[in-house]
Formats: structure tokens, sequence, C-alpha cells
């Protein structure tokens, strides 16, 4: 499956001539937020990687479809080979894990996990927020202490560590940019149409401004003609 | 000339294209008319729009699965997300429409008479809209709407008597696997008799027309610009909310999967049902709420005798003041559901009380008293 | 006086109203169109029926002298690899002698002639062929056999016996590289 990967991401940004990962990180911003928004595709792809290699092993994205991949600058054939080297087909989702027992909750599936819950800042905030419980607090048997988590303790081990994944485009795997990362991608799988809303309502808002004001105009110039 | 010349044509090929030509040819209209009163016909258009989205929709969604099947169509149906977007925002939109239709209605007293028949009809409207609205909301399959309708057919189906037995009818049992099958289908009915009330709106509105005055217009092309003007200023905030806030006044528990063991904290209606759910929120007795809402919906349709200035009195600016009083009431009924206020079923409580107030108390003796 | 200047505005401004007029309804059609356009579009095929209209097939498991039979648009599509051996003597057989005559490059696709692609239904009476494995009968001409009337085929799914007169169906399909073909 690696020898899919490596030269195909490789080939594939350095197509698209994307910026280096790491200005990403400092100051932390994301491409996909704000009303004139886009996937960053490349981040998106780094993602997917961790998502394979990291949280695939608790959590499934059952909505997310290999042929689906093709949106994030895969050509037909490479999504066809990931699938195949997952054993699957092109309509097979994404490989995941079954749902598990974790002391009570199981993993949830990620494919809108943004939406589900707070957005995008808080996945990174999410995965970047593991610290040793402050004085005062009693962890619950199995869970962890995260500091953007409602409450405060989740039953989600800290599952990001630097240099766990070897990214095909040479970026360096910190955790804070694997986070960053997979945030980017799970934008991408709760919303996979946010460019062409984006952009195609860009369009349609200047095109229906045009329009509503010629519209008025018109009706003033008929109004006044007929008094 | 032109209009002349076919007229003769179509009308002796087509029985109704002559009497088309003369409502909207000859000059049979005041000049001058507010754009409110475009209000209607731009309800008509979003309820059309809404019905073909729907019919679009239809075609892919699946009440067994129905997050499922909603994933689906936002995800593998070309401009599947567009459609849902469509739908979504159409449903925002009619309901602000008529929202802002009632509320001019009270504000220059077209319920007064001949307008009582237009006026029961409008308030049918809203009503039928509540009803469709909630069923949809429920069809998406989120947690939300799940819990809603749980907590909507437990309340129908502990209800004794007749009301029970038409509880029973109506959810079919205990929400379970089959009731968004049935649920989609009384949705798309009552969607079908949303278009049949529009319809009689509009009759009852042409029959209470004022005949024309000296100085009359065509509505062609007088007020087609007008009508066309309001589309299009319709259409620019229609194309903005769809493309850039699809989900608006939804609550993000609604995009988590219905589930049994997943509750949301707070209630998570959709906006334009706030107001209603504030209403039945405030007691904490269920036959209480039951009564509420209808009691409700008796004040509104008697709204044109509990006002006692008759037929051409005055419209007086203290009653005026107080209907701008009624709207921030129920608008702030609509907040209380919202979650995290603690004291939000007393402050539901006062809100209620004041909304029955208004009718019962307020709008007999004020108007009665700016009618000399 | 009035008059005179209305109808000098109506005169003058007459020709910019009817160009407005006709911008504006013009820009209306569009729009209505750009609106309307999606919805019907919807129901052109989704993603997953596209997916399934163009399958993927991933030929690179295939051991050579075996088959894989795999549903596309309710028809099994079976992909057979040819032996060097098999190669050569279907290359040596002259077409006209063949009930449906056939030669080897019409059967294979020029770049990856080691596949042979083909609906692996029996042309005369629709029935399952047998001979996707070399465990399986394979009829004199190694193969494929119809279990229903009898019918043999030779690897390149060419008639050779039986009451079938025709060769087996050949679907369109693309090598879209060394591992994978695209149906459809």
């Amino acid at each position: 499956m690696r020898r899919f990967l490596a030269p195909v991401l490789a080939l594939s940004l350095l197509a698209g001539g994307a910026a280096r990962a790491e200005d990403t990180l400092s100051p932390l911003q994301f491409q996909s937020q704000g009303p004139l928004g886009t996937i960053d595709k490349a981040a998106a792809q780094r993602g997917y990687q961790v998502f394979e290699s990291v949280c695939a092993g608790c959590h499934a994205a059952n909505q997310v479809h290999y042929r689906d991949l093709e949106a994030l600058g895969l050509t037909p054939d490479q999504a066809a080979g990931e699938a195949a080297a997952a054993g699957g087909t092109l309509d097979s989702p994404i490989k995941g894990a079954a749902p598990m027992d974790m002391g009570g909750a199981a993993p949830p599936d990620l494919s809108s996990i943004v939406a589900e819950r707070h957005g995008t800042k808080y996945i990174y905030d999410f995965l970047t927020g593991f610290a040793p419980a402050p004085g005062g607090v009693t962890l619950l048997p199995g869970h962890a202490y995260n500091t953007a988590f409602p409450g405060g303790q989740t039953a989600m081990p800290p599952a990001l560590h630097d240099g766990a994944v070897t990214y095909a485009d040479g970026t360096k795997a910190s955790a804070q940019q694997q986070a960053a990362d997979v945030a980017e991608f799970l934008t991408w799988t709760a919303d996979p149409n946010l460019d062409a809303r984006h952009q195609i309502g860009f369009r349609a808002i200047i095109f229906f401004g045009f329009l509503m004001i010629i519209a008025i105009a018109s009706k003033r110039k008929v109004w006044r003609a007929s008094v | 000339m032109t209009t002349q010349a076919k007229e003769p044509w179509a009308a002796t090929r087509l029985p109704y294209l002559g009497a088309l030509c003369a409502t909207f040819c000859q000059k049979t209209r005041a000049p001058g008319a507010s754009y409110f009163e475009v209000l209607p016909f731009l309800i008509s258009i979003t309820a059309a729009f809404l019905t073909l989205s729907g019919i679009v929709l239809a075609v892919y969604y699946n009440p067994w699965h129905a997050f499922d099947s909603v994933q689906f169509i936002d995800r593998n149906v070309n401009n599947g997300w567009l459609i849902h977007a469509y739908h979504a925002t159409g449903t925002t939109m009619i309901f602000g429409l008529t929202y802002i239709y009632l509320f001019r209605a009270i504000l220059t007293r077209s319920y007064r008479a001949p307008g009582e028949w237009v006026w029961m009809l409008s308030v049918k409207l809203l009503a039928v809209l509540l009803l469709t609205g909630w069923l949809g909301y429920v069809l998406t399959g989120g947690a939300a709407g799940y819990w809603s309708l749980f907590n909507a057919s437990n309340v129908a189906l502990s209800l004794g008597g007749l009301p029970g037995a038409v509880g029973v009818w109506f959810f079919g049992g205990p929400a379970g696997g089959g009731t968004l099958a049935r649920l989609e289908v009384f949705h798309v009915f009552l969607a079908a008799s949303l278009l049949l009330v529009v319809w009689l709106i509009h009759a009852s509105r042409k029959t209470i027309a004022a005949p024309a005055p000296a100085r009359a217009v065509a509505f062609y092309p007088y007020y087609l610009a007008q009508y066309f003007a309001a589309l299009a200023v319709f259409a620019f905030i229609f194309v903005v909310l769809a493309f850039y806030a699809p989900h608006l006044g939804t609550s993000h528990f609604n995009r988590i999967p219905a589930e049994s063991l997943a509750v949301p904290v707070g209630a998570g209606v959709p906006w334009y049902l706030a107001p209603a759910a504030g209403l039945i929120g405030a007691f904490s007795s269920t036959g209480l709420s039951i009564f509420a809402v209808i009691a409700a919906a008796a004040v509104l349709y008697a709204l044109p005798w509990l006002d006692r200035s008759g037929a051409n009195g005055a419209k007086g600016k203290l009653y005026g003041f107080f209907i701008w009083v009624l709207a921030l009431d129920v608008l702030a009924l609509g907040l209380t559901v919202h979650g995290g206020c603690p004291y939000a079923a007393t402050l539901a409580g006062v809100f209620t009380a004041w909304f029955f107030f208004h009718f019962l108390v307020i709008t007999p003796l004020v108007t009665a008293m700016e009618a000399e | 006086m009035a008059e005179s200047a209305a109808s000098h505005a109506t005169a003058h401004g007459g020709s910019r109203r009817d160009f407005l007029t006709l911008l504006t309804a013009a820009t209306g059609a569009v729009a209505a169109g750009t609106i309307l356009w999606p919805v019907i579009d919807a129901l052109n095929p989704d993603a997953a029926s596209e997916g399934a209209a163009h399958l993927i097939v991933n030929v690179s498991d295939i051991a050579e002298n075996t088959a894989k039979t795999v549903q596309w648009g309710g028809l099994p599509v079976t992909i057979r690899k040819l032996t060097a051996k098999e190669t050569l003597d279907n290359q040596a057989v002259v077409p006209s002698s063949l009930p449906d005559p056939a030669s080897f490059t019409d059967r294979v696709n020029a770049g990856y002639p080691s596949f042979v692609v083909v609906i692996g239904l029996n042309t005369a009476v629709p029935c399952a062929l047998e001979g996707d494995s070399p465990a399986e009968p394979r009829g004199d001409f190694d193969g494929w056999v119809c279990p229903c009337d009898g019918s043999e085929y030779d690897p390149l799914g060419r008639v050779r016996k039986g009451p079938a007169t025709k060769n087996l169906a050949i679907p369109r399909y693309t090598f879209i590289n060394a591992a994978q073909i695209q149906l459809g």
C-alpha cells in the first residue's frame, strides 16, 4: 500500500505547488474557514494519511468512499489503488474500525464529526488538548483529561505523537501538524461540497445582486412612466 | 396592438386564456400599492419551490434509513447538497414571509370586515405550515428531530379518550422504524393542502378587493415590475442563505444521527418552531399545553371580533404600540426555548400569559377606547 | 406643458426603459434557469450509480489460466488471464475455420494481450459458463463450456462447438493502468 501512496501523493502535491505545511501552524489557520474558505487539498491528503494510520484503529468514516478521494486530487486509478490495497472497491467506505466498547463509550464515526461537534478548530484543540489532570480532579476509570472536551474527561486516549506518521510530501509530522491536517481532512469529510458551495455562492451573490438592482430600477422606471 | 389582436384567437380556442388576459391586462387596480402586498405571491412561489425540491428529495429519501439517505443525497446525488439547501432555506424563507405577513395583517388591521375570512385562512396557513415544518424537521432523522418525535408521540399516546385515539391514529404506535414512513406521507399531504390554502387566500383577496378607482393601472406592466423586483430581492436573500448558511436556525444536535442513547441537552427545535415550542413548554402539565395551543389558535381566529373598533374605525396608535409589544413577546417566547436559562419555564409562562392578555383584554379595551 | 413634458420623457426614456426591461427580463430568465437546472440534474445518475456503471476491477490478482467473474449491470463479466501457450495456440487458429470468425486481435486489447474480457453468458441459451478455474470442466478447447446446452468456447471466448453460433460478447472496457480495468 505504501508503494502506491508515497509517490502518488508526492507527485500530486508537487503538481499542485502547495505552500509549506508548517506555515499553517503559526499562527494556526485553516484554509477552509470563513465564507471564502476552500479545502486545503494538500493538508487534507496528509490528514487522510493520519486517519488511515492512526484514527482508523478505533474510528470509522463510513460515509466516505474511496471514489470520493478523487475530490482531494487523487486520480481515479490512484483512488482505485487505495481501495484495492484495503481489499475493497471504489464504492467501499474507507477502511475503519468496527464499533468497539471503550468503557461504555463507543468511538464515534468521524464522517461528520466536525459538524456534529464544534467545528474544525475544536477538533484541533481536542487532539492537542490532552494534558495531565489538574489537582483536585479525579479521573474516571479509563478516561483521560482533555482541556477542550466539554466536562474535561474523555474516554479517548491521546492518539497523536510526534513522528508517528511519515508524510509522503516530506512535511515534518509533529503532533500539532498531524492534528491540523486531520482537522482539515475531517472538515472535508463533513462537508465535501464546501468548495463548490462557496465558489458557486460567490458568483450567485454577484449575479443576483445585479439582478436585484436592475429589477428595482426597472420597476421605478415603469412606475414613474405610468404616473 | 398585440393584446387586442391575440385575444380573440386564444379566447376562441382555450376558454381561460381570455379571462387570464382580462385579469392582467385591464386597468382595474389602484396604483401605488406597498411592497408588502406582494407577500402572498412570494409565499406561493416559495411553496412551489419547496414542492419542486421536495419531489427530488423524495426520490432519494428513505424513511427506514432516514439519516443515511439524507447523507446520500448530500454526498452522492448530483447537486444533492444544493437541493437539500434549497429545501431547508425555502423553509426558513416561507416561515419568515408568513410571520411578516401575519404581523403586517395585524398592524394594518386588515382582519377587520370584509377581511375576516382572509385573516382566518392566513391563521390556518400558519397552523398547517407549523405542522408541515415540524414533520419535515423530524424526517431529517437527526437526534434533535428524533427526540422531538419521541416526546410528541409519547404525549399523544398517553392521552385518554378521543384525543388519545387520534394520537394513536396519527403516530401509529410508539416511535419506531416505520414511523417516519407514514410521517413522510403526511408531510407531503400537508404540503399539498398548504398550496390549497394559499390558493384560497388568493381567491378571497380577489373577492374583497376594492373596485377600480378613477386612475387605475393594469397588472401588466405596472405590478409585474413590482412583483419581479420583490422576487429579485427575495432571491438575493435566498441565495445568500442557501450557500452560506444552509443550516441556519437549526440545532447542531440534528447533525448527529438519531439514536436512542444520544439525548440532546436542550430542546433543539428550529427557529421557526421556537415560539410554538415556547408556548408548549410554559406548562408542566400535558393537558394544559394542548389546551394552550388550541386556545392560542382560537384567539388568533377570533381577532376580527375581539377588535372593537368597527369596520372603518380609526387605527389607533396605542393599539399599534401594543402590536409591536406582542411581536417582541412572541420573539421572547421563542428565545426561552434556546436552553441554558434556569428561569426558562417561568419566563415562558410570563410571555404566554401576556400573549393571551393582549388578545383577550388589551385588544377589546384599547380598540374600543380608540374608536371614539 | 405637463403633457408635452410627459410625452417627451416617454419618447426619450422610452427606448432606455425598453432596454432596461429587456435586460431585466433576460437576466431573470437566466436566473430562473440557473436555479432550476440543479433540480433537474439531481435526477441524473448519482455518484454511487455512476461508480457502479463504470466499475473498476483490479486484475493484478488473477493468476494465469484462471478467470475472475464480477457482476456489472446485471451481467457476469469474466476476466481471464491467458498462458503464453494459449496465446500462441489461439493466434495460430485460422479465423475462417470458426463458426463465428474472429481473429486473436479482435478479441483482446492490443496493449494487454494476455487478458480476455467477456460477458460470461452462453450466447445461445443464456446460461452461466463453467471454466473459470482449471478444476472446472472446460471442454475440448480448454476455454469455457455451457452446462445447459453443451456449447464449448476457447480461452478467447470464441465459440467452437455446440448449439451456440456467436462468440461470447465483449463489453466496453479500458485499461486505466496495468492492474485495473474500467468497465463501461
